[in-house]
């Protein structure tokens, strides 16, 4: 990855009638990082990444691909190539014709095409299938296919809409570990739209989230889960309880709160959300929580609550506990090291936080 | 779970008293007598055999090959275009225009018929195969939008988008992506419309002047009851065709329904 801008977008909204589907967005990628646009469907991802790729124009604002300003120039002009969701295979023409099919738009001769096809097809582990028909191809070939036939451009940009959404979970889990190193052996800018935060945090270099066409924040995947910059973003990234505190004192980078349960506490200042009053939010990760019989030694923040639920995962046990003062029970999450399942529905039980792992949301937004 | 009894006979009994009247027509085509009337007199393939010598038929026959062929690729290209507006995109009049299109299937054909030969006569087109040309073309478009319809619904859009991001132009694409795609719905358009003109009489009735098709020269000679045994014959051809070609083309209209993955 290098410092320099690959895509900038300068203020691009678009509008379809009344509807605001992007609303000023401004957003500067990195040459050779892989960048995933995340957020609930219906956020405006799909629209930007289409406005990138010349499909969509904006109704106001700059597309601007490798310092070239992209207004009025259409898809099959601009140096992005697109994995499509449904992956638009063409049924009509067998794998090596449908890698092959941009190249024929170049004027290259034939016996470049060749080579250059099955580069591209052994790059995706499809080597040797090019007289294989399209519609013989089972959900992974056909990812991989449509992978091959914008990579084999040599595109400055890869735009990908939601292309691991139509295979299922191994194989969706398989492909993100391939895309990431072929993304890294080649060094080409990856432009991912998903709806999917661990294919996201999986994946991604950074990540930018969007709610409502806005693009709410921008940064690596464990800043984005550590300091979030506001309650809907923590929410829609991993799992999260949200608490109530009051805000004591303010010194440096930090703050001194106390809450209803945890007693007080000084944590880090979160330089990503607004901090007006003393009434603020905190957040805790399930995973951050120690759960035991006893109250736990060495913790910051102890509290002691009643098992109101255990959900079984697998990989690691969820424990809802009620703590007196909080509204909802605080979900607290335990790797599941030995096979057991240590307390149950109506055990007492207490819960154990270290600061650095409270979150400051900044003012308190909820209503709860 | 069963059937209500007698329900398959009922059902037995509509497809007899749909399809009987139809298969008259050849049963007594094979007649040896000159009457149409029971009981069959002998076997024969004469009436078969002496259509190929009639000159005034063989005319008649191309002249139909003309104009099916005419009304079927101006129908065929004009529903092309048209079924791609309406399935892909949204415009004002949309609905509008998209049962403007289908109305010629309901409008009576005698109306249609004697509109446009006002109209043609007062634009300087006399009655001719022409004229029974663009009647035709009229009536096959419903037909060829529908068939083109199915095509293009089953046609995923992003097709022509990744043509377009991989370098096509409009052209280029449409020819080689979408051209290729609803080709099998094409030949069904082209069949099933002339299928429709082939078989049509009322227009052609009205618009071909001195220059019958085929229906209509059978309807002239249905007067002669010493020629009836031939246009039994005749018309028995004409029904064989119709099949076959209806037949070929559902199969090229469920190809394409299929060929999208």
């Amino acid at each position: 990855m290098t410092e320099k801008n690959i895509i900038r977008l300068q203020g691009i909204e678009k509008r379809f009638g009344q509807f605001v589907a992007v609303s000023n967005l401004d957003l500067d990628l990195r040459e050779g990082e892989f960048f995933s646009l995340l957020g609930p469907s219906g956020c405006g991802k799909t629209t930007a990444l289409r406005m990138i790729a010349g499909f969509q124009e904006p109704t106001a604002g700059k597309v601007i691909i490798d310092g070239q300003d992209m207004e009025g120039i259409p898809a099959n002009k601009r140096p992005t190539n697109m994995v499509f969701q449904s992956y638009a295979i063409f049924p009509h023409l067998n794998v090596g014709n449908n890698v092959a099919y941009g190249l024929r738009n170049r004027g290259i001769s034939k016996s470049e095409i060749d080579t250059r096809v099955s580069e591209a097809l052994e790059m995706v582990e499809l080597g040797g299938l090019q007289s294989r028909g399209a519609t013989e191809l089972s959900g992974g070939q056909r990812q991989r296919v449509a992978l091959a036939r914008a990579l084999v451009m040599r595109p400055k940009v890869l735009l990908l809409d939601e292309p691991l959404s139509a295979l299922d979970k191994k194989l969706r889990e398989q492909m993100q570990f391939e895309m990431r190193h072929l993304q890294q052996e080649l060094g080409i800018t990856f432009v991912m739209v998903t709806h999917d935060q661990y294919e996201a945090m999986t994946m991604s270099d950074r990540i930018g989230v969007m709610f409502e066409g806005r693009l709410v924040q921008v940064d690596a995947p464990p800043t984005l889960y550590a300091k979030p910059c506001n309650r809907e973003i923590a929410s829609f990234i991993g799992e999260m309880n949200f608490l109530p505190a009051e805000l004591t004192a303010e010194k440096g980078d930090t703050l001194t709160i106390s809450t209803p349960c945890f007693c007080a506490m000084t944590i880090e200042k979160n330089p990503n959300v607004e901090q007006t009053g003393r009434a603020i939010e905190i957040g805790i990760r399930p995973e951050q929580l120690e759960i035991s019989a006893q109250e736990p030694d060495g913790y910051d923040g102890t509290v002691q609550g009643t098992v109101r639920d255990v959900a079984f995962y697998g990989e690691n046990v969820h424990y809802h506990v009620q703590v007196d003062g909080v509204a909802r029970p605080i979900s607290a999450s335990v790797p599941n090291y030995f096979h057991t399942v240590d307390y149950r529905p109506g055990d007492a039980v207490w819960l154990g936080v270290q600061s650095a792992s409270v979150i400051d949301l900044g003012q308190n937004q909820s209503n709860t | 779970m069963t059937r209500p009894s007698g329900l398959a006979l009922y059902a037995f009994l509509y497809l007899v008293f749909l399809y009987l009247p139809v298969l008259f027509l050849p049963l007594f085509s094979f007649n040896s007598g000159t009457i149409v009337a029971f009981p069959i007199k002998g076997w024969t393939l004469e009436w078969y055999r002496q259509l190929g010598g009639q000159e005034t038929l063989i005319q008649a026959l191309v002249n139909s090959l003309l104009v099916g062929l005419v009304a079927a690729l101006l129908a065929t290209s004009m529903g092309l275009f048209a079924a791609r507006a309406y399935v892909r995109y949204r415009f004002r009049g949309k609905e509008a225009s998209e049962g403007l299109v289908m109305l010629p299937l309901v409008i009576p054909g005698i109306i249609v018929a004697s509109s446009m030969l006002v109209l043609f006569i007062s634009i300087g087109i006399k009655p001719s195969l022409t004229a029974v040309m663009l009647g035709h073309t009229f009536l096959a478009l419903p037909f060829s939008v529908s068939i083109m319809k199915s095509a293009f619904d089953d046609f995923d859009a992003s097709l022509e988008e990744a043509a377009f991001d991989l370098g096509s132009g409009v052209v280029e694409t449409f020819r080689r992506v979408t051209l290729p795609i609803v080709a099998p719905g094409i030949v069904a358009s082209l069949l099933v419309t002339f299928t429709v003109s082939f078989d049509e009489f009322v227009l052609a009735f009205f618009l071909s002047g001195n220059q019958p098709t085929l229906p209509v020269y059978i309807w002239s000679q249905i007067r002669f009851p010493a020629k009836l045994p031939n246009t039994l014959a005749l018309g028995s051809l004409l029904l064989l065709a119709s099949v076959a070609l209806l037949v070929v083309a559902e199969y090229f209209r469920r190809r394409s329904a299929k060929s999208t993955i």
